[in-house]
């Protein structure tokens, strides 16, 4: 197979497509897609860099007719950056390359009445390999203003830790989903969806000392979202609530609003602001150490002791801000580009309800994700 | 409720057919009927059977003089340029006069030594074009757009209901099929493809609301010696019937370049396939052994 030859069908439409009277033919809403994007993701503290992540992807999309589409995604993370140790002190960062592949792939079987959607996935770091397989499905109403979707998921992860703190540790999950969608009017979509996911195995982390965290979790997830268009303005407002909880003790709240809002020339400008709070794990324990052992050790640890404790900032209590912006522009018919950028910073003292967790330098992130889409 | 009014009609040499939804008849008719003249206008102006026609002009002017054309019909020569590139020179529309050799109509071979007179007059490499006029240099050459104007006329008449705000329905002609949304219901129309060994049946279907389907086949015209089929579908290198695949078909956005497709991967024989691949459209392919490949669009 020459597959470096140029993509002969593309070529043969481009040229029908400068045939009079067919360059305005109405572009069939089953063509295919392919998109590159690019992000780049940086993490930073007040006087340290941490994370940065580059990284390119490709989606193709071919839905042209027919009963099934399949999407699928490749996607290579190249990683490099210091890892956080335990909480923020940053002596002797260690130094971390990774290399992540990750690909996906979904089939769904369109029905008279709904979908089946099949979809695995899987992605591996030299340290760490996940499986997954789900399994979906949608119902439409007679009057096709309700679907209901029901779905179930598996995933299989295996951990081996370069430091091999822990060797061929596991972690298996299933998870539940249930929803509904309704449109209300034309102009005003409601969505409910709740998950249940249920997991046992290796949840500590290994690169963190008196990382020690319950072999279980549980986990419950509600999501309330409501669009509604403004015809005169030409643009949408999508705004969401999710509720999540876990046995570790985490509790959080999501407010999301975002603004779509259609321009001239084809393009679009998405202004979003998304609000977050959250109650740290019950075994989260405060920057504040045994007087001692002095750091990383909490107050009264006892080594070699079953009891739980993290000092994970993901797992503290704290609230946190994302602003956004996405502008987006149609070329032509068949080409469009958007361009994103997001600013994250989470600080305790944010937290809504009840006080953060003290002691922990605000946590700031910049997202870049520059993307080309090709419709053909 | 959930109407649809069909308007059957023959032209181009093939039975033709426009479904369209329709709450009134009346109005349905006139639609179908704005679409049928275009499909009309197209087969007379570029009719190689006419001697008044564009095709008929340029014929007749082989090895003579250079003949003006009109915006469309530079289009029209402009798309079989990039069909010639495409193909490697399979698709050429210089190649209808190998015709004159095959008859299939009553079933003859070309005798011995017929082939070699015609096969110079066959190359579009050979057509003379500059600006807007275009030159056979060898008297006897002729142009045939037979190979994809019936695809075009049904991307024509397709315009011509999307522009008359049909939503429902799709264009037929000879097979080369438009289609021009989805059924009434929202449901997709489920299209057959044709068994190319067995006239009473389909082999295969499809759903489709939007989009064009083509199908070519060796079955359409043959010639049959010896137990060896011979298809009006002829290489222009060797002017041979072709004879790798009984019938492809392909899901594309328009029917000229589904029509295209399935005619190049037909003529490419063997390689045809890794043409369907590079493609990108979907696809039903089904060898002289019988076996069906395919790719889900």
């Amino acid at each position: 197979m020459e597959n470096n030859k140029p993509p002969v069908g593309q070529a043969l439409l481009a040229a029908a497509m400068l045939l009079p009277g067919l360059a305005h033919a109405e572009s069939p809403p089953e063509r295919g897609a392919i998109s590159v994007k690019y992000l780049y993701y940086k993490e930073d503290q007040p006087g340290l860099d941490r994370v940065r992540v580059h990284s390119p992807s490709v989606s193709i999309m071919t839905p042209v007719a027919g009963e099934w589409s399949i999407a699928g995604s490749a996607t290579v993370d190249d990683v490099s950056g210091a890892s956080p140790r335990y909480h923020t002190a940053i002596s002797g960062a260690s130094q971390m390359d990774d290399l992540r592949k990750a690909g996906d792939v979904t089939i769904t079987r369109y029905l008279p009445r709904g979908t089946v959607s099949v979809g695995a996935a899987f992605s591996t770091e030299h340290d760490y390999r996940s499986r997954a397989l789900s399994l979906q499905g949608t119902l439409v109403s007679e009057d096709k203003n309700t679907t209901w979707a029901l779905g179930i998921g598996g995933s299989d992860d295996t951990i081996n830790p370069v430091n091999n703190l822990v060797v061929n540790e596991g972690r298996q999950t299933l998870s539940i989903l249930a929803g509904v969608t309704r449109v209300f009017t034309p102009v005003d979509i409601g969505q409910a969806t709740y998950t249940h996911s249920s997991g046992h195995g290796y949840y500590s982390d290994p690169y963190k000392l008196v990382d020690n965290r319950p072999r279980s979790r549980d986990q419950d997830t509600v999501l309330l979202q409501w669009n509604h268009r403004f015809i005169e303005r030409d643009a949408t407002s999508r705004l969401s609530y999710r509720y999540y909880h876990d046995s570790f003790g985490i509790s959080a709240h999501t407010l999301l609003a975002e603004w779509v809002q259609s321009l001239s020339h084809g393009w679009t400008i998405t202004p979003t602001l998304r609000l977050y709070s959250q109650r740290a794990a019950d075994f989260y324990f405060d920057p504040v150490y045994d007087a001692k052992f002095g750091a990383p050790f909490p107050p009264g640890y006892v080594f070699g002791g079953t009891a739980f404790t993290s000092a994970d900032q993901r797992l503290s209590a704290f609230g946190a801000i994302t602003a956004g912006v996405k502008v987006a522009k149609q070329i032509g018919k068949d080409w469009s580009v958007d361009l994103k950028v997001e600013r994250y910073e989470q600080r305790g003292s944010w937290r809504v309800f009840g006080d953060g967790s003290p002691g922990l330098a605000p946590l700031r992130a910049t997202s870049l994700q520059i993307g080309f889409t090709r419709l053909w | 409720m959930n109407d649809t009014y069909t308007a059957a009609f023959s032209a181009m040499g093939s039975r033709c057919e426009i479904r369209i939804a329709a709450a009134h008849t009346d109005a349905a008719r006139a639609k179908a009927n704005q679409a049928i003249n275009e499909v009309r206008r197209i087969e007379s102006k570029y009719s190689r059977y006419r001697a008044d026609s564009v095709i008929g002009r340029i014929n007749a002017a082989a090895g003579s003089h250079e003949v003006e054309c009109d915006d469309e019909t530079l289009a029209l020569l402009g798309y079989a340029d990039t069909l010639y590139a495409a193909s490697e020179g399979r698709f050429d529309i210089t190649s209808g006069v190998l015709r004159q050799v095959w008859d299939f109509r009553h079933g003859i071979m070309p005798q011995d030594g017929a082939l070699d007179e015609v096969l110079p007059l066959v190359g579009w490499n050979k057509v003379v074009r500059h600006g807007h006029s275009i030159f056979l240099p060898l008297r006897g050459m002729e142009l045939d757009l037979g190979g994809f104007g019936k695809e075009y006329a049904v991307d024509r008449a397709a315009e011509v209901l999307t522009g008359l705000g049909v939503q429902h329905g799709y264009v037929n002609l000879g097979g080369d099929m438009r289609f021009l949304g989805p059924r009434p219901d929202g449901e997709a129309w489920d299209i057959g493809i044709q068994d190319p060994r067995d006239m009473s049946a389909t082999v295969a279907s499809i759903p489709l609301g939007r989009g064009a389907l083509a199908t070519s086949g060796d079955y359409e015209r043959f010639i049959e010696v010896n137990g060896r089929r011979y298809c009006h579908v002829l290489n222009p290198l060797n002017g041979m019937p072709v004879s790798y695949w009984r019938s492809i078909s392909v899901v594309a956005p328009l029917a000229i370049t589904a029509g295209s497709c399935t005619t190049t991967a037909m003529l490419l024989e063997e390689d045809g396939l890794d043409f369907l691949e590079r493609s990108g459209m979907g696809y039903l392919a089904i060898d002289n052994e019988g076996r069906i490949f395919r790719r889900t669009p």
